[in-house]
């Protein structure tokens, strides 16, 4: 076919073009995939016990994890447009990952020596680097479908904001169960784990969002 | 070329808003620019441009509504052209053709346009065939018969919506097709 001959197909009856998802979808995505993931830790993983006590830690985690999606988010919207930089948008990650080393290392010098270690590794496995992921997986699936709808022309950089911006909502699930406060492993290994979901996001990233 | 971008934009924003004279007199001009882009950036296989110049008026008409009021319309226009070339010299490479380097070339400015209404080796009309039958039906009643949306509801008795629906569909999934077929 001609290239004309498709341009006259294309264009014939066409009227006005579809528009682009509006806000309130985000929203759907982000509120649907938290609300997921904290039936699956109240029903799968269970909440701390002592849930009710901890709130203040609780809430300190939630925010904490609320900040990187608040973070991401603006960069998913902007890689999910064609022609779109990134700019200063990266800058409010830097500064929330300065931020929490700052604090982990502030943390981890006022501790006890003796407790140091312990007070950083929190003494066992760090379960989030699985369960947030895990967690993260329903706002990924809703944010990868709208992406999708979109025009992302930067495939890898697109999956890594959306694995952290779905890394932050999992995260936030995860606090909801996690049992260590310590200022050092939160920020030291809740960052990692949302880390790692956007370095998942960045490897399937081409193959969810190509179109 | 300012004014390039000026008249290109001013089509394009009216074609939006469904003015169909606009959006194809803006889809022309952007596929001589493309012509000129594709055959630049693929002088070793000349016959691939006019395959990527299809694929990319069809992804810059169905996905206008990722255009950003407050950019560059050419930036937009020529991410889209960048990202369907990327995606061509990648399978390309997966089928073990020759390897094309990427050069650099400034794409702020329009490519100097090429009009020669050419022939892509894409046979769109073998791969209407394949829709499903409501969708081929859509298209060929309202984009191909140059019937109204009306006439062809009368005809079909489906609503002139479920017509458009079932149109748009199915130039999606030809474009899908486009692009599947160019990976064999």
């Amino acid at each position: 076919m001609k290239t004309e001959d498709l341009i006259a197909l294309l264009t014939r009856n066409e009227g006005a073009a579809e528009r682009a998802p509006a806000p309130w979808r985000w929203a759907l995505a982000i509120g649907g995939g938290l609300l997921i993931g904290l039936v699956l830790i109240v029903t799968a993983i269970g909440m701390r016990p002592d849930i009710g006590a901890a709130m203040m830690p609780v809430m300190a985690k939630a925010a904490f994890a609320a900040a990187f999606a608040a973070a991401t988010l603006p960069i998913v919207l902007r890689l999910a447009r064609p022609g779109r930089p990134i700019g200063w948008r990266i800058g409010a990650l830097g500064l929330l990952l300065a931020v929490a080393a700052i604090a982990c290392v502030i943390a981890l010098m006022g501790a006890d020596p003796a407790e140091r270690m312990r007070a950083w590794t929190g003494g066992g496995f760090p379960w989030c680097l699985v369960l947030v992921p895990v967690l993260a997986t329903p706002t990924a699936a809703g944010l990868i479908w709208l992406v999708r709808g979109l025009a992302p022309t930067s495939l890898t950089q697109a999956g890594a904001a959306i694995g952290a911006a779905a890394g932050g909502v999992g995260a936030i699930a995860y606090a909801m169960y996690c049992p260590i406060d310590s200022v050092a492993f939160v920020t030291t290994w809740y960052s990692l784990a949302i880390g790692l979901c956007a370095a998942l996001g960045a490897i399937f990233g081409a193959r969810f969002l190509r179109w | 070329m300012a004014s390039d971008e000026t008249r290109l934009r001013g089509l394009f924003l009216k074609g939006l808003e469904g003015d169909e004279a606009a959006q194809r007199s803006f889809l022309l001009e952007a596929s001589a620019a493309l012509r000129g882009y594709f055959r630049n950036r693929l002088r070793t296989a000349p016959e691939d441009a006019e395959d990527l110049v299809q694929e990319t008026i069809i992804a810059i008409h169905t996905k206008r509504h990722t255009y950003d009021a407050a950019q560059p319309l050419t930036a937009w226009l020529y991410a889209i052209a960048r990202y369907r070339l990327i995606d061509h010299l990648r399978r390309q490479k997966r089928r073990g053709g020759p390897a094309i380097a990427l050069d650099d070339a400034p794409e702020a400015a329009l490519a100097d346009p090429v009009h020669d209404n050419a022939d892509a080796r894409h046979d769109v009309a073998a791969l209407l065939e394949r829709l499903p039958e409501k969708q081929r039906t859509a298209i060929r009643l309202i984009k191909l018969e140059e019937k109204s949306v009306r006439e062809a509801a009368v005809l079909t008795g489906w609503s002139e919506s479920d017509l458009k629906v079932s149109a748009h569909r199915g130039v999606k999934a030809l474009a899908r097709m486009m692009a599947a077929e160019a990976d064999r």
